[in-house]
């Protein structure tokens, strides 16, 4: 079997290793948090999007310069 | 051999049309196809806004009128009262907020129509749409506190002398990296969704195309294949219509966070 390709594809995937750690993460204190005071759900999910718009955009970052050839 | 063969040559032609093509060119300048979409994006919110202030009463009625304001009213709470806090900062850069969220609402949403591309999927609009939240989140912090106050601002206060400056400049590159951040984070996501859906609707028809051009047992197993893409890409799709309302919300709310964080005391 060949295999073929760039390496941008291999920097797109260990991008994509912290940035899938940060929204577990994050979703992982989102549910703690909401599990402790249900009251605060919609406060918690907005925080929870922003962090984790902030982790993804890292990924993203890295599929953009995969795209780059 | 199999149908897998011909993807290549199909995923590059989808990039091909993704990327956008000139319709009219004058020189200096040109109308692509991803201009005439956010046209019609801007039209389509125009005329949705139009028909639905006409339509407004104090009971709403169910129906797209009481969706949207109950999608306003959701904003409202959450970005403005949520982030932005006091009533004179929710009423001044409300307008803004909405008017950037149902754009980019609309033109995802137009962007899922198969046929139809979204605006906010060429790299272009969204850097002018971040531009434009960048622009205007700093003429407010500069309006709120003056030039040079907010220049100083940009670091955190209460750092020991000779370190600050260094927080500073770090300070200020992470200021100009909200607007790659902002563009690409929109990007990206609509143009990765749409490369994965039309790879999913490619394979659905490549794996279907052997049982139409010859119907044998054979083919008809290898073309039983397709329904598990089509289960795929229906799943995408719906993945896709929570995707573009999330990144409508998310780059509303981090606009509004900047806003919030240029536009408060030190």
């Amino acid at each position: 079997m060949e295999i073929a390709g760039s390496l941008s594809v291999i920097g797109y995937g260990l991008s994509v290793i912290g940035a899938g750690v940060g929204v577990g993460l994050s979703a992982l204190g989102a549910t703690q948090a909401q599990a402790r005071q249900p009251e605060m759900q919609s406060k918690i999910f907005t925080t929870f999007i922003m962090g984790c718009a902030f982790s993804e955009a890292l990924a993203l970052i890295g599929f953009v310069l995969a795209l780059i050839k | 051999m199999g149908p897998l063969d011909e993807l290549g040559h199909h995923i590059e032609e989808l990039l091909k049309d993704l990327g956008g093509m000139d319709m009219f060119n004058f020189g200096w300048g040109s109308i692509t196809t991803y201009s005439v979409w956010i046209i019609i994006a801007l039209v389509v919110c125009l005329v949705v806004f139009l028909v639905v202030k006409s339509r407004m009463r104090l009971v709403p009625k169910m129906g797209p009128v009481a969706a949207i304001e109950a999608t306003v009213d959701y904003i409202r709470k959450d970005i403005g009262h949520g982030v932005l806090g006091s009533k004179e900062a929710v009423d001044r850069h409300m307008p803004f907020i909405f008017t950037v969220f149902f754009f980019i609402l609309g033109a995802n949403l137009i962007g899922l129509i198969p046929g139809a591309k979204a605006a906010s999927g060429t790299f272009s609009a969204t850097l002018v749409l971040a531009l434009i939240s960048f622009i205007y989140f700093n003429y407010y912090g500069i309006k709120h506190s003056g030039v040079l106050h907010y220049v100083k601002n940009i670091a955190p206060a209460g750092i020991m002398p000779g370190l600050n400056i260094a927080v500073w400049l770090i300070e200020l590159m992470s200021l100009c990296l909200r607007l790659v951040t902002l563009s690409v984070r929109l990007f990206a996501n609509m143009y990765a969704g749409h490369i994965v859906l039309g790879a999913f609707s490619i394979l659905t028809t490549l794996f279907v195309f052997p049982v139409i051009n010859e119907f044998t047992l054979a083919n008809l197993a290898q073309g039983s294949v397709s329904i598990a893409w089509m289960v795929l890409l229906i799943a995408m799709y719906a993945m896709e219509l929570l995707v573009a309302f999330i990144q409508a919300y998310v780059f509303s709310l981090l606009s509004a966070v900047y806003v919030m964080l240029a536009t408060s005391e030190h």
